[in-house]
Formats: C-alpha cells, structure tokens, sequence
C-alpha cells in the first residue's frame, strides 16, 4: 500500500512538474507574446482570431472551457472587449484569473495611452472611454505588453523566472532590432498622408510617422456615408492621397467607390497577428503591414 | 537649456514617484509587492524609451499616462423601449406609449461574488399608470469550487432560450403565444436559488442548472398560493461547435410547481439552436434558426388534468451591417384546455443605427379556433444610455 501511495505520489509531483501554464488570452497578438516568453512552459490559446473584429466577439459558451481552466488570463483591456470577455470571464468559475487576481494580466498597464476622452459622449460615435485601445500596433508598445505577460507568469510560476526573464530579454532585443529595421523602411514615406477606413491605426501612424487625414467612417463605429464619401474624395484629391489602408473584418465596397473615382489604391493590412496566412507571430505584423505599405507609396 | 536640464532632473524624479505609486497599486493584491516594484520600474525604462523615441511627424497626439472615468460606482446603465401598437380588434386599438425603461446596475461586490439589478419602470397595461419593479436582483459566484456558480435573489430563470434573455434583446417585439401562456409576457422570473455546474466534458459546453423559487410571482403555469411548496426548474444545456462559424445548441428543461388550483403542473420544454455568424465579417451577415418546444402537464381541482403543446420557431437573417429580417411561426393550445388552439405568423425588420439604438416594425396574424382571427402591428425603438453588459450567446 506504501509503495502504491508512494509512485501515486512521485506521479503527481512528475506530472506537476511537466505541467504547461495553460494561458487564455482574448487576441492573437497577446497569444504570440505569451508564447514568445513562456516558450515550452505554457500553452496558449486565443479567444479571438486574427481576422476578426475584436470589438465585436461573440461570448460563445465553448471558450467558458477553456477559461475554467486557465492559470493566467491576458486581455488587451481598455474597454476593447468589453462586449464578451467580462461576461466569459465571470462564468468560467475560475477564482484564479477574476480581475485582482495574480492570474488576470491587463496587458494595457503602463501603457502610454493616446486619445483619451476627457468625456464620453456618444455623440461623438463608438469612443474609448480609456483611450484608444489598438496600442499593440506600436512595437514599443509590445515590449510593454510583453513586460506585463512576464509579470503574470513569474506571479503564478515563480520557479521559472529566469527561464521568462530571458525569453522577454530575447524578446526586448528583437524588438529594438526589427524597430530599427522597420523605421528605415517606413523613413522615405514619413509625413505621408493617407486615408483608414476605422480609427484604429493611431499607434501605427504615431510610431512610423504617417498622417492619418481622414477615415472613412464620419465617426467611430458609424458605417461609411454618402456624405463622408465625397468629403474623403475631395481629400485624396487635394493631398494626392495614395492608399486607403482598411482591416480584414471591413467590407472595401465603400473605399472601392473612392478608388473608382480618384484612382487611390485600397489596401486591407494586418491589425493582429494572425490575420493573413503570412502573419505568424507579432513581428510578422509588423513586416506584413510596412512591406505592403511600401509597396503602394513607392 | 536651463530649461532643458530642469526637464531632465524633473523626469526621473517623476518616473520614480509613479513607480513608486505605480508599485503600490498595480500588485497590491498579490504577495509579490517588491517584485512588482522592480517590474515596474522595468516597465516605465519601456515608457521613458517610448517617449524619447517617439517621432515627431505627429505631434499632435501626445502620449497620456492618465485614465478617465475611475471610480467605485457600478456600472450603471439605461435601456428604453418606446411603443406604438395596433391590433384589429376593439374600439382602442392603437396606443403609444413607453412600455418599459430599465435600469441596470452591475458590479463585482469583492473577490467572490457579484451584483447584478435591473430596476425596471414600466406602465400597467391596465391601469396605465407607471411603476416600478425589480425585474431582476441577484447575487453570483464567482469562487465556487467543482466548477459550480451559485446565483441568489430574483433572476429569470433557466427555462430554454427566450425566458433568460431581457425582451429588449430579441429580435421580436411580442412573445412566442406558447410561451405566453405558459409564462406570461414577463416570463418565468422569480425569487430564489440557482446553481449551476459546467460539465467536466472537454468534447463540448454542457451546463446542467438546478433552480428552486418561491413561486410568489405568478405566472399562468405557476403561483405559490397558500402552502410552501417552491418550483423547482432544471436545465441541460449542450452547446456545439460546428465550425469557425456554426454553433448548434440543444437544450432540455424540466419544470414542476404549484398552480392556481393548488395542485401540481409540470412542464417539459426542449430548444435547438443553430447559429451562423462568418468569424472574419461577424458584422455584415449572419443567421439564427431557433425553436422550442413545451409540454404542460397541469392536475386542476377535483381530479381534472390538461395536458397541452406550444411551439415556436424562427428565423432571423441580417441582411446588412444594420438590417435585420425575423420571420416567427407560432403554435399553441390553451394550458387549461388543449381544445383553443392559436397559430400565429409574424414578421420583423429591425434596423440597427448603432450598438446603442434599434428600431423594429412587426407584423402578426393570429389564428384562434373559437374566435375571429386578428391582425397585430407594433413599432418599437430601444435606445442605451450608459453602460450595458453584454447579452448571452
């Protein structure tokens, strides 16, 4: 009876051991992240896809499985999901990553926010009350989500954090490498004008030194009209505006109108990882998006 | 340049204050406060690089280290639903009117449960006169052991699809007839327990809920009456993944209670969902087919039974981003007597201007067999101030 208590034992401190952090995180770029610094030491998945609006999920109850059983939960925060993962979150049952646990990472911490309300008001159309939230399309930024993914792990699995403290290290420095990288792409075309079809590019453009001049929705969140269509017109126009960059989850029809008539080049990019076969990991986010947004400003 | 090396003296003095602050507020729930002190010192080096590096084509967006509207107050939310009505029948037989505005007031209490009320201001329909209720008040578990989540107070309960969903978030303006006659036009709502238990099955979501109320809000299937007896509601939901963009949900419900003839009625329900919604264009298109079944099995004074049948099914399409089409056949015998039989066919365009206003036109013909059909025309125009949760799947 001893012995079989004995190797009952040994495999439960076996298995203990070679057990994964199972990570749930809302989007793919915050999955990549996490898979990045916690290499073999967890398994991540996303709820959300690359190619979907994150905005507007659908809090189906299979992802509840997944989160019953998560150790550490990662969202971009900022009211960004506001719409499903709060309610997901609250019937997983798991006490482990509920707000102001050590298993809940708000990935938005100590990020430097930029269009902050001073004021709501929704007659200014689907705003942030936090500020924009699509702040993971700046790689500085990713250093901080990265930073705050670490954090979460060393919290729950304090053991292994030289092996996370090396992997975000690794992470920081590729980063510092493929920013200089990308910045000297994007040098030629700084200070160039361009159309996007929803304000979600702020980060990007502040980052890689582009001029957002206009967006095809008139507000956030309200759908293109005739009215902005010929504003957006005698825009690209005036500025011989070149491209009208949009997201895989927006329907081009509208943009197409104003290629038809100003001969301005509609381009779908990336917003997450993920969201093209091409775009693998987060750093392919960033080589995917400036690779096609040379190509139509050459 | 004086000016310059100030900024540079008063910058890291900041930065360590915040981190100092920052230390004590982002961990302060966890035992690893020191630690977090160094991360976050790492994190604002993250910041100060990112504010030195940031370019200067764009200087008009300044990066902000503050957040707005913080604060200890639930969220607090309004939804109103302005009515106009007619029906074929009568000599008032149109009216408008605001049927029902709903206050919402949700919250996390503290690291175990939350709080969730819904105050709803509505007119009598036949007093005409406003009042208020508490359509909803109840506390939930978030820490239960076993996978089990405990809920308290008053709640709609768990019976099929329609019933735990607020009216404004249907895509009908009436209610199914089955459901109405079983239910009332405000459903099965009452006080009393819920716990629910997710299923250790990893092949798919299954949920089984065990209910018992007090039975003191009538309804026309249930009412307390003298005695002490509660009604006891369980629920099996099963929920499929049929691909990226396809869901299939089947349900069963089982109810037993006391009625108004201080007897028993029991009720067995069943529901089917399919839904399908592209993952990548989620905001463009998509379909929802749902039907439910009930079967009442209601024991009346002086040994008399009824048993009866109710059905509803429908379809709703969105046809655009804000277009929608809701096409619902009804099917219903009366609980008392299974001889008055309704069918109804209905219709429903809503237009939705935005994730906070809606407005829907619907149609109906009824058919009763014991009495002149008759036509219904609604139109309904829900608008959301503030905060609102977001709605089952």
């Amino acid at each position: 009876m001893k012995k079989i208590i004995s190797v009952l034992v040994l495999f439960a401190i076996i298995s203990g051991a070679n057990a994964t952090i199972k990570v749930v995180t809302t989007t793919m770029d915050t999955k990549s992240i996490a898979e990045l610094i916690g290499g073999n030491k967890v398994s991540v998945m996303s709820i959300a896809t690359g190619y979907q609006n994150p905005h507007f999920v659908d809090p189906k109850p299979s992802y509840i499985i997944s989160l019953s059983n998560a150790d550490l939960f990662v969202t971009i925060g900022l009211d960004l999901e506001t719409g499903w993962s709060p309610q997901l979150v609250a019937s997983s049952r798991n006490s482990k990553i509920q707000k102001g646990s050590p298993g809940y990472v708000d990935a938005s911490e100590a990020v430097g926010l930029l269009q902050v309300p001073s004021a709501l008001n929704r007659g200014e159309g689907d705003i942030h009350i936090y500020g924009n939230p699509h702040y993971w399309l700046d790689p500085i930024n990713g250093k901080v989500i990265a930073r705050n993914i670490a954090n979460g792990l060393e919290r729950i699995d304090p053991s292994n954090k030289a092996f996370y403290e090396a992997n975000l290290n690794a992470f920081l420095a590729k980063v510092d490498v493929k920013l200089k990288e990308w910045e000297a792409k994007m040098a030629p075309f700084r200070g160039t004008k361009i159309i996007a079809y929803h304000n979600e590019w702020v980060y990007f453009e502040r980052r890689f030194g582009l001029q957002i001049v206009d967006f095809m929705e008139p507000k956030p969140g309200i759908p293109p009209s005739p009215s902005q269509l010929v504003k957006v017109i005698g825009e690209v126009k005036a500025d011989k505006i070149k491209v009208i960059i949009s997201s895989p989850y927006f329907t081009t029809s509208s943009s197409d109108v104003v290629a038809a008539q100003t001969g301005v080049k509609v381009l779908t990019m990336a917003t997450s990882t993920g969201a093209f076969p091409a775009v693998k990991n987060y750093f392919d986010l960033f080589d995917y998006d400036i690779d096609q947004l040379v190509a139509v400003l050459k | 340049m004086n000016t310059l090396l100030i900024r540079r003296k008063i910058i890291p003095v900041t930065l360590l204050f915040a981190a100092f602050i920052f230390s004590h507020r982002s961990f302060a729930q966890t035992d690893t406060t020191s630690k977090a002190a160094k991360d976050s010192i790492a994190l604002l080096r993250l910041i100060e690089q990112q504010m030195q590096s940031a370019p200067q084509t764009a200087p008009q967006v300044a990066p902000q280290q503050t957040r707005s509207g913080i604060s200890a107050n639930p969220d607090i939310g309004v939804v109103a639903d302005f009515r106009t009505s007619y029906i074929s029948q009568g000599k008032r037989n149109f009216d408008a009117y605001l049927n029902e505005t709903e206050m919402s007031f949700q919250s996390v209490v503290d690291p175990y449960i939350r709080a969730d009320f819904f105050i709803s201001l509505g007119r009598d329909p036949v007093t005409h006169k406003y009042g208020a209720t508490v359509e909803e008040g109840y506390l939930t578990s978030l820490s239960l052991p076993a996978k089990l989540q405990l809920k308290v107070g008053k709640f709609r309960e768990a019976v099929g699809k329609i019933n735990p969903v607020h009216p404004h978030a249907l895509p009908f303006i009436d209610m199914p007839n089955a459901y109405t006659n079983y239910f009332g036009d405000d459903g099965l709502n009452d006080e009393g327990v819920s716990l629910s238990w997710l299923v250790p099955n990893k092949a798919f979501y299954q949920e089984l809920i065990f209910q018992a109320t007090s039975g003191q809000e009538e309804s026309p299937a249930f009412s307390r009456g003298d005695n002490n007896r509660a009604v006891y509601l369980g629920h099996l939901k099963n929920f499929f993944t049929l691909s990226e963009n396809a869901t299939l949900e089947f349900g069963l419900t089982g109810i037993t209670g006391p009625n108004d003839s201080s007897s028993i009625t029991n009720i067995a329900a069943a529901d089917l969902t399919y839904k399908w919604k592209p993952v990548q264009m989620n905001t463009y298109r998509s379909l929802t087919w749902q039907t439910e079944f009930f079967y009442s099995n209601a024991k009346y004074n002086a040994g008399r039974m009824s048993n009866s049948l109710g059905m509803y099914s429908f379809l709703e399409t969105q046809l655009a981003q804000r277009w929608f089409l809701t096409g619902r056949y009804d099917y219903a015998q009366k609980p008392y007597d299974r001889n008055i039989v309704e069918t109804a066919y209905s219709l429903t365009a809503g237009w939705l201007a935005t994730e906070f206003q809606k407005i829907e036109i619907e149609g109906k013909f009824t058919h009763v067999n014991v009495q002149p059909d008759y036509t219904q025309f609604w139109l309904r125009w829900i608008f959301v101030i503030g905060a609102h949760g977001a709605h089952q799947y």
